[in-house]
């Protein structure tokens, strides 16, 4: 398609677009001419990518048009499930299933429709007023596996999440869990450029990752074990003296409580919970602490710990309070949200949902952190201080597994409807096996995607979705940051796809919500937001091709002029917020959610520790396994294991093997490498085969190696703060797969 | 007079294959025919003690080019005033001679044509002043590319600088394209 393309012949337009298949947004020029696009670049001046692509960026033309691509309506015909489809117009497809939810909320109430999210890859402020209009409480993503419980714990403790890395004078960079080298190439880049100025690099990850490679120290501990290391952490930063006095001293309230806290948390202490030495852990406080200014950039891995991942979030906030790297140059920021451009939440119409919708939001009895008692009292401080509130959609959401049980339970009533939206919770959501028997067993569900995956094969109707070069992007971090990016679309969307945007606006039309939905446009939605701006434009076209980004003056210290948006107006060591929602208001120490330790007979069973859930090229999550182009890279899925483990149990690099846990078994093939520890097992993430059938119960194979088969979301195995449930720090065992049972599950 | 070279800094590679699609989708390539594909050696070591560098592969582009002495139609040639090697397609019989000379693995049949097929350094992008496409697409800018002949380049630079060396130096086949490795190689 783009062989000696000529660029310069007449009539070919260049519109500024931006990748679509992960939340970086690189930015990319798309050569367009008589509405099809002919070719596509990274952008050279785009601040993140600078022209850079990866492996599925650079795929962008064959998803555009891939032969597997959805792109009229599709209702369901035959059985569930069955395969049989009939294409209808767009219009009838709202038309029916707004009729569909109005019957189902007259009968059963607004709650009873629910509606599952993926990652940040929609307009999501958009199906939240649609939920908001409708009278839902029931949104909710596996964004709790994402950043999200991270955010709400560090606003709690200090009044925003400080998100934004201030690196280009940074001495000290720690990725807690997070691997660039797979998941986020732009950054990867400026991390070795600050390298090479001297900044150090620590990577906290069980994996010899491609970031771990590049790391200055690699601390290698027990999947799930995170906590034990912060608190060794904290222990050395107080008791070696290494703390920025002043900082505590004037801005932190409960050091005294913290000090007495951890007084026993030495890193003698951890070394036998996280499989380190105390050396490896005191080295990386040292470095951390004596390498100042330093940033803590999140990583997904504490966020899917389960039971410890609240008082482990706890603890690494305090660790930057602690050392003082807290909005001062070179640290990380606490920009607050953008007082300039309409923010998400703005947009999100949350004063339409009634007070008694809100009281019947599913978890929120259980997990108050990311519903609406924490969300609530969380955003009452922050209007205090910044005069916004963080984005509704994302930190304020129903427990996804609690909706899943209520489907099957109907405790505490039954959820009838679910609207699913980028996302196929058979593989991106924990333990598989619940969320297979409430997708069959919901009345109804309709899926939005670019393909037919396990989940869209189970519903009532599928609607197409218009993907990377259909849409305009804006990028400002789940809506929560004072900068934003801005992409245009290349070409308007092919078929009858549409942005999601319409389909809320839509079915919203369809339901009698016209009023509440002044824009026509993505575009026409985009240009509110940005308007306060006040750039001399006209439309968010222009804003686009002349401006692109809105990059705020910085402000560092903004504490000393404002307070942090805490109860105190200081860092809350000793949280007040946490302790007023019923959590300790210090962190205690959580063993991971299975364990040796805390449950031997266990260990007995399953010897060994699995982390499941890390990024690798070229996949994002569950997508891209139709595209050939990047399949053959991988075209298998693969499990690490420690060569010594692999030969106890006769198994050979490139055997298949069964994982299990007590939820069940998946097929991997084994990789043995020298990158993990001899007890630990990696799984890959997402994985199932759209080459094979779609009917049931095939579904693409979707139980055979899907690693949520291994997860557990149940009540006790989650986070208590925020729901979160356990990719990381099971225990699992390994076997090899016979020749009589390749086939099946 | 030019001559083209490419340096890879593996220090900075992080084997996400990004050349290798990039590559593969730009040229229109059939899904078998990788011309630069990304090794990853290692980890090796014992855990917790281990090392990883990933070596991306492409034609090399040689001086000394035995392909194109080996090509008995020659359609593998050389140019003079850059010194790209390159397989003009209407000449190639697919006799594969090049493709047993070649000591890097560095050429393919194309089933579909029936020629044999490699990497050209993109010859009709540099001629009209661009990169690569795997130079372009690489996020961590790990692959250099340039006039070596030119003393301002990157690449010249360096592959005077640093301990840039070749694979399979000691063949006499005189690569263009060089490799760095190791954090700890400075500029002296």
């Amino acid at each position: 398609m783009s062989k000696n393309i000529d660029i310069t012949q007449a009539g070919v337009e260049v519109k500024k677009s931006a990748c679509y298949f992960c939340h970086q947004n690189c930015g990319v020029l798309a050569y367009v001419k008589d509405g099809k696009v002919l070719k596509i670049e990274g952008d050279p001046e785009f601040p993140t990518n600078q022209g850079g692509l990866c492996c599925r960026g650079n795929i962008a033309l064959q998803h555009l048009d891939h032969p597997a691509r959805i792109n009229y309506p599709l209702k369901r015909v035959g059985k569930r499930g069955e395969g049989k489809w009939e294409q209808i117009p767009w219009d009838q497809a709202m038309k029916e299933i707004g009729s569909k939810l109005l019957q189902i909320r007259s009968e059963f109430g607004a709650e009873a429709v629910a509606t599952a999210g993926g990652t940040q890859r929609t307009d999501d402020w958009s199906r939240r007023r649609f939920m908001n209009l409708f009278g839902s409480p029931n949104g909710f993503h596996n964004s709790h596996l994402c950043w999200i419980p991270t955010f709400m714990v560090e606003t709690a403790i200090y009044g925003w999440c400080p998100f934004e890395l201030d690196m280009g004078s940074s001495r000290c960079l720690i990725l807690w869990g997070q691997n660039p080298g797979a998941a986020g190439m732009p950054e990867m880049h400026h991390i070795r450029e600050l390298q090479e100025k001297g900044m150090k690099l620590i990577v906290i990850d069980p994996r010899f990752s491609e970031t771990a490679a590049k790391a200055d120290l690699w601390l290698p501990l027990r999947p799930g074990s995170d906590l034990a290391l912060a608190l060794a952490w904290i222990h050395v930063i107080i008791f070696e003296g290494l703390y920025d006095q002043e900082f505590v001293a004037n801005c932190c309230e409960g050091f005294g409580e913290l000090a007495d806290h951890v007084e026993n948390f030495t890193p003698e202490w951890a070394a036998e919970l996280t499989w380190l030495t105390p050396e490896q852990i005191r080295a990386g406080a040292y470095m951390y602490a004596m390498n100042k200014p330093g940033n803590i950039q999140w990583g997904t891995s504490v966020d899917q710990i389960g039971k410890p991942a609240g008082s482990t979030m706890h603890a690494r906030a305090i660790l930057r309070a602690l050392t003082g790297n807290l909005d001062a140059p070179g640290s990380d920021l606490l920009t607050g949200p953008s007082p300039d451009f309409l923010t998400d939440e703005e947009m999100e119409a949350n004063d339409q949902l009634p007070e008694e919708q809100k009281a019947k939001q599913i978890g929120s009895d259980r997990f108050k952190l990311v519903t609406w008692p924490g969300y609530s009292k969380i955003a009452e401080q922050t209007r205090k201080v910044w005069g916004k509130a963080p984005t509704a959609e994302w930190m304020c959401e129903a427990h996804p597994p609690s909706v899943f049980r209520s489907i099957l339970s109907g405790k505490p009533y039954q959820v009838k409807a679910l609207l699913v939206s980028a996302t196929n919770p058979i593989n991106s959501y924990g333990e598989t096996s619940l969320v297979l028997d409430a997708l069959k067993a919901v009345d109804f569900m309709v899926t939005c995607d670019y393909w037919m995956t396990p989940t869209a094969a189970l519903s009532d109707y599928v609607i197409p979705i218009a993907g990377a070069l259909e849409r305009p992007t804006i990028t400002s971090s789940y809506g929560c940051s004072d900068f934003l990016l801005a992409s245009q679309r290349a070409i308007q969307p092919m078929y009858e796809r549409r942005n999601d945007y319409n389909f809320w606006r839509d079915l919203g039309c369809a339901m009698g919500q016209q009023e509440m939905w002044p824009w026509a446009t993505v575009e026409e939605a985009y240009y509110a937001k940005i308007a306060p701006l006040g750039y001399d434009i006209e439309s968010y076209d222009e804003f686009v091709e002349r401006y692109r980004f809105h990059f705020p003056e910085r402000e560092y210290f903004k504490y000393q002029r404002q307070g942090f948006a805490t109860p105190s107006g200081k860092v809350e060591l000793y949280s007040t917020v946490l302790k007023d929602l019923g959590y300790p208001p210090l962190p205690p120490y959580i063993g991971p959610t299975e364990n040796e330790i805390d449950d031997p007979e266990l260990a007995k069973e399953f010897p060994l520790v699995l982390t499941t859930g890390g990024g690798f090229m070229p996949y994002h999550h569950s997508e891209h396994f139709q595209i050939k182009e990047v399949r053959f890279l991988r075209h298998e899925p693969y499990m690490d294991i420690n060569p010594a483990t692999a030969a106890e149990l006769s198994i050979e690099d490139g055997d298949w093997v069964w994982i299990e846990t007590k939820r069940g078994r998946i097929k991997q093939k084994a990789n043995l490498t020298q990158g993990i520890h001899p007890r630990v097992i990696y799984t890959q993430r997402g994985w199932w085969y759209p080459e094979r059938s779609m009917a049931a119960p095939e579904l693409g194979g979707c139980l055979e190696s899907n690693t949520n088969v291994l997860t557990t979301t149940a009540d006790d195995h989650c986070d208590p703060y925020s729901g979160s449930w356990a990719n990381r720090g099971l225990l699992c065992r390994v076997y090899k797969v016979n020749a009589s049972d390749m086939e099946g599950k | 007079m030019a001559r083209y070279a490419m340096v890879i800094d593996t220090r900075k590679c992080i084997g996400c294959h990004s050349c290798t699609v990039a590559c593969k989708v730009h040229n229109e390539l059939p899904v078998e025919m990788i011309y630069n594909p990304v090794t990853t050696v290692g980890p090796t070591g014992v855990y917790p003690d281990v090392q990883m560098v990933h070596i991306p592969l492409l034609c090399m582009h040689c001086d000394n080019p035995p392909c194109v002495d080996g090509c008995p139609t020659c359609a593998s040639q050389r140019r003079e005033k850059d010194g790209i090697v390159f397989v003009e397609d209407s000449k190639c019989v697919g006799c594969l001679a090049c493709v047993m000379a070649c000591p890097y693995g560095a050429r393919y049949k194309n089933h579909a044509t029936g020629a044999v097929q490699k990497c050209d350094f993109c010859k009709d992008r540099v001629d009209i002043g661009l990169k690569p496409h795997c130079v372009n697409t690489c996020h961590q800018k790990a692959r250099i590319f340039g006039d070596l002949d030119d003393e301002t380049s990157d690449v010249h630079k360096l592959v005077n600088g640093e301990n840039a060396c070749r694979l399979l130096g000691e063949l006499g086949t005189d690569p263009y394209v060089f490799y760095i490795y190791g954090l700890e190689v400075k500029n002296p």
